[in-house]
C-alpha cells in the first residue's frame, strides 16, 4: 500500500490520460482527424468544476454535469464541423480547443478566469478511478467486437461504401463526437475531483501534443492501443527522474523512435504482426480462381482486344 | 410505368435523370425502367455514363435534374444508405473491400443493416451469409485477406457481399472485369440463376457477347444518353449502337 501511497498521482493520471486518450482515438477510429478532445476535457472538468462549486452539488451528480455538458458540446461541435475532413477539421478543432481556454479564462464569474477555480474537494477514490476505466474499457472493447466494429471499419476506410452497405455515415460521425465529449467530460471531471484546482492553461496545446503522442504511439485501431500509450507516457517521466536532466531528451527520442517502428502504433504493429502471420499460414493455399484458371483463349483474346480498340478509340 | 416488355409493374425507374459536372454532361436525359425476373443491361463505351447513371440511381451523386422512383415513390432526394436500406445493393467498378478485415467478414458486411422496417435474427443473417458464400464460390477463402486473393476472386467476394444483403434490386458494375473466361461464365450463369428466382439485376459490363448472352433487355448508351433500347440481339443491330460501341468493323470480325 505504501507504494500506491506514493505513487497516487501517477495512478490518478493514468486513468484521466487513458479516458482523453480514448476520446482522441473513437474519432480517429471513424477516420475523423479531431483534436476536439482535450477542449471537451476542458470542458467537462469546468462544467463539473462549476457545478460542484456554484451549484453545491455531490462529487458524482457534478461529474454526471460534466460529462453530459461535454457530450452535448461535443454534439454541436460535430454538427458545426460535420462537412469537414482531414487537416481541415484538425485545425477546426484545434481552434475550438483554444476557445475553450479563452472562455475558461475569461468567464470569471463561472471560471474563477486566469486564476483558476478552487476548493473542488470532491470524493473520488482510487478505487472509483479503477472501476470506471474498467467499465469504460469493456465498452470500447464491445465497439470493437462483431457487426460493430465492421461498420465503424467501413466508415473509416471508404465513406461511399459503407453508406452503400445502409450505415448511415453522418449519423456515425456525430456519435463519434459525443461520445468523444463524453469520455473526454468524464476525464476532465476526474481529473478535478481528484486535483480539487484548475486553470484554463492546463488545456493548451501541451495538453493536445500529449494527447496526440499517446492515441498514436499507443495504436488508433483499438482501447488496447490508448492503454498502452497511456501507461508508456504516464510512467515514463516517474522512471525517468533516474536520468535527471536528460529527461526530455529521452522522452522525445522514444517518441521520435515509436514513429519510426511503430507507424501504425505499438498495438497496431501487433496486429499487423498477427495479420502477416496468418497471411503466412495461407501461403501456398490456392485461391478460389486458381482452381479452374486457364488462360484465355485466343478468340478471347482477340475479341477483348478489339472491344478495347474500339473503345480508345472514341 | 411498367418495366419495359416484361408487362410487370416497374420496381425502379429513372425519370430523365441528368448528372452534369460543370460543362460535362455525364449523364443528360436518361429514362430506364426495371423490374420482375429480369436482367437488364446498360451498354455503352467508356465515358458513356454508365457507371455516373448507376452512381445516380445509388444518390452517390447529385442529380442536376430528372426523377428517382422505387415501388412508385420518389426517392431523388434519399441518403445513400437509405436507398441500400430500401433493398437496392451494388457492386463497384473498381473492387471496395476493408482490406484488415477477413473475407467472411466483407460479406457479413452485407447483412449489418437490415432493410427499412425490418429485423433480422442472427440466424437469418448468417444464412443469408452462408447462402451468398455458396452462390459465389468463396467458401475456401473465407479466413483470408482481399489483398491475398485474385482480382477475379475480390469480385466475387463483392458480390458475396451484395447478396448477403438479400436486395430486390441487384446493381453490378462491371462485376466480372478481370475475370477469366470460365469465370465469366460462372457469374453469368449465377446471374441466370437469381434471375430465376425473381431478383431483378442491372447490368453494366463491357463485354459484348457476354451482355447479349446475358441480358433480356439491354439500354445502350453513349456520350450521356440512351442512343438505343430493347432485345439485346436487336440493339446490338442497330446501327447507331454499332457505331458508338461496336466499331464498325464488328461484323467483319464476330457476327
Amino acid at each position: 500500500m505504501n507504494w500506491i501511497a506514493a505513487n497516487i498521482i501517477p495512478l490518478q493520471a493514468t486513468v484521466t490520460t487513458f479516458l482523453l486518450a480514448l476520446s482522441f482515438q473513437f474519432p480517429m477510429r471513424l477516420g475523423l482527424f479531431s483534436l476536439a478532445g482535450v477542449g471537451l476535457f476542458g470542458v467537462g472538468a469546468y462544467s463539473s468544476g462549476i457545478a460542484f462549486a456554484k451549484f453545491h452539488w455531490d462529487t458524482w451528480s457534478s461529474v454526471a454535469f460534466g460529462v453530459v455538458v461535454a457530450a452535448l458540446v461535443g454534439l454541436l461541435l460535430g454538427l458545426v464541423v460535420a462537412r469537414l475532413g482531414g487537416l481541415y477539421l484538425a485545425m477546426a478543432t484545434i481552434a475550438f480547443d483554444m476557445i475553450v481556454v479563452v472562455l475558461a479564462g475569461n468567464l470569471t464569474p463561472l471560471t474563477g478566469g486566469y486564476m483558476g477555480l478552487f476548493g473542488i474537494a470532491g470524493k473520488v477514490e482510487l478505487w472509483h478511478l479503477g472501476i470506471i476505466a474498467v467499465i469504460v474499457a469493456v465498452l470500447f472493447a464491445l465497439s470493437e467486437r462483431g457487426g460493430m466494429s465492421r461498420r465503424i471499419e467501413a466508415v473509416h476506410d471508404d465513406a461511399a461504401l459503407a453508406s452503400s452497405q445502409g450505415i448511415n455515415v453522418s449519423a456515425y460521425r456525430l456519435t463519434a463526437f459525443l461520445v468523444s465529449g463524453a469520455v473526454a467530460g468524464l476525464g476532465g471531471a476526474l481529473m478535478l475531483m481528484v486535483r480539487n484546482t484548475t486553470t484554463p492553461d492546463a488545456y493548451g496545446f501541451g495538453l493536445i501534443v500529449v494527447a496526440l503522442t499517446v492515441a498514436i504511439v499507443g495504436g488508433t485501431k483499438s482501447w488496447i492501443g490508448a492503454l498502452i500509450g497511456t501507461i508508456i507516457f504516464t510512467w515514463l517521466p516517474v522512471f525517468l527522474t533516474v536520468v535527471g536532466e536528460w529527461r526530455e531528451v529521452v522522452y522525445g527520442v522514444i517518441v521520435v523512435l515509436a514513429a519510426l517502428f511503430f507507424p501504425t502504433g505499438i498495438w497496431g504493429s501487433i496486429l499487423g504482426v498477427r495479420k502477416r502471420l496468418a497471411e503466412r499460414k495461407h501461403a501456398g493455399q490456392r485461391d478460389v480462381v486458381d482452381e479452374m484458371a486457364t488462360e484465355p483463349d485466343a478468340a478471347e483474346t482477340e475479341f477483348l482486344q478489339t472491344v478495347a480498340g474500339k473503345d480508345s478509340e472514341q | 410505368m411498367t418495366a419495359s416488355m416484361t408487362g410487370e409493374p416497374a420496381v425502379l425507374e429513372t425519370r430523365d435523370v441528368a448528372v452534369h459536372y460543370g460543362g460535362i454532361k455525364a449523364v443528360d436525359g436518361v429514362s430506364i425502367s426495371l423490374g420482375g425476373n429480369r436482367i437488364f443491361g446498360v451498354l455503352g463505351p467508356n465515358g458513356s455514363g454508365k457507371t455516373t447513371l448507376l452512381a445516380a440511381i445509388t444518390r452517390l451523386t447529385k442529380l442536376t435534374r430528372g426523377d428517382l422512383v422505387f415501388d412508385g415513390v420518389s426517392y431523388a432526394t434519399a441518403k445513400p444508405h437509405q436507398v441500400a436500406r430500401r433493398g437496392i445493393a451494388r457492386t463497384f467498378q473498381t473492387v471496395r473491400l476493408l482490406a484488415d478485415r477477413t473475407v467472411y467478414d466483407n460479406i457479413a458486411l452485407g447483412t449489418d443493416v437490415p432493410p427499412k422496417g425490418t429485423k433480422r435474427t442472427s440466424k437469418e443473417r448468417r444464412d443469408a451469409i452462408d447462402e451468398a458464400i455458396g452462390r459465389t464460390g468463396t467458401a475456401t477463402v473465407l479466413k483470408r485477406y482481399p489483398a491475398e486473393l485474385s482480382y477475379g476472386s475480390q469480385r466475387r467476394v463483392e458480390i458475396a457481399r451484395a447478396l448477403a444483403s438479400r436486395p430486390r434490386v441487384l446493381l453490378l458494375d462491371e462485376p466480372t472485369a478481370g475475370m477469366n473466361q470460365h469465370e465469366r461464365e460462372e457469374v453469368a450463369a449465377l446471374m441466370s440463376k437469381l434471375r430465376d428466382e425473381g431478383l431483378t439485376q442491372l447490368l453494366i459490363e463491357h463485354d459484348v457477347q457476354m451482355m447479349v448472352d446475358t441480358c433480356d433487355y439491354l439500354y445502350a448508351m453513349n456520350f450521356g444518353r440512351l442512343i438505343g433500347e430493347g432485345a439485346p440481339a436487336s440493339v446490338v443491330q442497330d446501327p447507331d449502337v454499332r457505331e458508338a460501341y461496336l466499331g464498325k468493323n464488328w461484323d467483319k470480325n464476330h457476327a
